[in-house]
């Protein structure tokens, strides 16, 4: 049998090698490596904690402390499945699978093996990157087309009812492409984003370029606006629900700009904490901010309150369509927390990764509009 | 199934930042990912995006991958997890039938489109396992953990699928 399967002849098998070879090649180049610690000091570590671990467990206050261990890293009362979603609207998730939507009733549908993707406007559509390809989906996984695009990233799809546009980033720059498919071409030469379609008439574009965040009418290339963006490479950019407020995050700064380029809010948090996830609450200018101090992580209100903390990292910040929960991926917890705006209720689902068949904390995509 | 001496050396060199240790590991493993994804896809270009989509997630955990742990099954493990989700939804869209897609069996010439067409008539699942067993020579238990399924589901899978491939080769 063995020899079979060895024999089957796949057309174009060496091709395909030195393609995806080339792809590989390039993302290692880009690749960032960890600098490299001795295992010694872990082992130490290590060592030290199941020593401490030994000791509080001998005794009953010791007890007192593990319950109190396993109370702070995740919610204690998470359901096991995630069962509904709190507020009308679908999700789009990110997992080692591929992307999956999730419905209000909890329903989950792999749409396929892709890697990234954005709701349409209306949510009626989902754009997906893999490797090589942008493909245009319905939420059952119909796909509608696909373009050839190696390197394809960051697909974001803008417009109304008769009329949309999807930007993405590939290995020429940012492109932009009719909701259709057709009329594909480059925007910006070399663009990488992240990037962010205006909501609302016309479709305006906000791209992080280098040192500047800036602001294109992406029919007519026309710049509107560029401002000094924060230090460090941005990670999102997201315009308020109104188009009225642009927000750029790096991993220390925050910043949002008003329509003109004016920053009008910025936190800066001088312990060098970084902030890895921000967003508007719909229909507000108030900003979530998730942040990762020490072995605690705190998600906020943007110069205000706190929503929720927990021991460990938290990962990804999504709002419902209609602004009263806020989705917080606890990726340390293998949670999942909803917590009302008001800060006043939370609901928690645990086993995230293994509902989504996934190694590594699934991320999530969108929440979109209730149809 | 420990790592072997050199796949641990090449390991350590890609995550200290060796392209040519990167590229040995790719031509170590890429054949048989690619292989195993088009076996269960049936589906070239599908194939080439789940292995380089495998590579891909391999180099973003490169530096968390424990050396202890054996570099290629965990690659193809990605790479037929992701070849089954990709038939699933294939199936899902109600596209032409794999079977059908397939040429006949009287129209076909290349080496091993016997094996080809008889694999297309099972599942994606039971394919999985097959390649998975045969071609990768992972054990059952391996394969029942990297699809996360009890050992009786795959020996029986595997069992029903060599009957299958039996009846059409």
């Amino acid at each position: 049998m063995k020899r079979e399967l060895e024999c089957v002849e796949i057309p174009g098998e060496h091709e395909a090698r030195e393609r995806t070879w080339a792809v590989v090649q390039a993302a290692y180049a880009e690749r960032e490596p960890v600098p490299h610690r001795s295992p010694l000091p872990r082992v130490a570590a290590v060592a030290v904690a199941l020593a401490a671990l030994g000791a509080v467990a001998l005794s009953s206050p010791g007890r007192a402390v593990l319950d109190g261990i396993r109370e702070v890293v995740g919610v204690e009362r998470a359901q096991t499945a995630l069962f509904s979603l709190p507020a009308p609207g679908s999700l789009l998730v990110a997992s080692d699978a591929g992307i999956w939507v999730v419905q209000q009733d909890g329903s989950k549908r792999l749409l396929g093996a892709y890697r990234e993707a954005s709701w349409s406007p209306l949510g009626r559509f989902v754009v997906a990157v893999r490797a090589n390809e942008l493909a245009a989906l319905e939420p059952d996984g119909k796909v509608r087309w696909t373009l050839a695009r190696p390197g394809a990233r960051s697909p974001a799809w803008t417009g109304t009812e008769i009329d949309t546009r999807i930007a993405y980033v590939d290995r020429t720059g940012i492109r932009v492409v009719a909701g259709d498919g057709t009329n594909d071409r480059l925007l910006v030469p070399g663009g990488r984003g992240p990037l962010a379609w205006r909501p609302g008439a016309g479709f305006v574009l906000a791209y992080a370029a280098r040192g500047r965040v800036r602001v294109v009418d992406a029919e007519t290339g026309e710049l509107r606006w560029q401002a000094a963006r924060p230090p460090g490479a941005a990670t999102a950019l997201e315009w308020s629900s109104d188009g009225r407020r642009l927000l750029v995050l790096s991993p220390h700064h925050v910043r949002v700009y008003d329509a003109a380029g004016n920053v009008v809010e910025q936190e800066d948090p001088s312990e060098g904490w970084p902030d890895v996830a921000a967003t508007f609450r719909p229909h507000s200018h108030e900003a979530a901010v998730a942040r990762v101090h020490g072995s605690q992580s705190t998600a906020y209100v943007l110069g205000g309150r706190t929503l929720f903390n927990g021991t460990g990292a938290f990962g990804d910040l999504a709002w419902s369509p209609d602004g009263r929960w806020l989705l917080v991926t606890w990726t340390t917890a293998d949670q999942w927390v909803f917590v009302r705006a008001d800060g006043k209720r939370i609901r928690a689902v645990s086993n995230v990764a293994e509902q989504f068949r996934s190694r590594s904390s699934p991320r999530v995509e969108g929440w979109c509009c209730a149809r | 199934m420990p790592a072997g001496r050199d796949e641990r050396a090449r390991v350590r060199g890609a995550q200290r930042g060796s392209a040519s240790d990167l590229e040995a590991l790719f031509r170590m493993h890429w054949p048989r990912a690619f292989r195993a994804a088009y076996l269960v896809t049936h589906d070239a270009g599908a194939a080439e995006d789940i292995a380089q989509e495998a590579f891909l997630a391999a180099i973003r955990a490169l530096d968390r991958f424990d050396r202890r742990r054996p570099f290629g099954p965990w690659l193809h493990r990605i790479a037929v997890n992701r070849a089954i989700d990709w038939a699933r939804a294939r199936r899902l869209r109600s596209e032409v039938e794999l079977a059908e897609s397939l040429p006949a069996p009287d129209a076909v010439g290349a080496p091993g489109d016997d094996v080809l067409a008889a694999l297309a008539r099972l599942s994606p699942e039971q394919r999985a396992v097959i390649v998975m067993r045969y071609l990768l020579e992972l054990t059952p238990g391996e394969i029942a953990e990297a699809l996360d399924l009890p050992r009786g589901t795959v020996n029986s899978r595997l069992r029903r699928g060599l009957d299958a491939l039996g009846e059409e080769l």
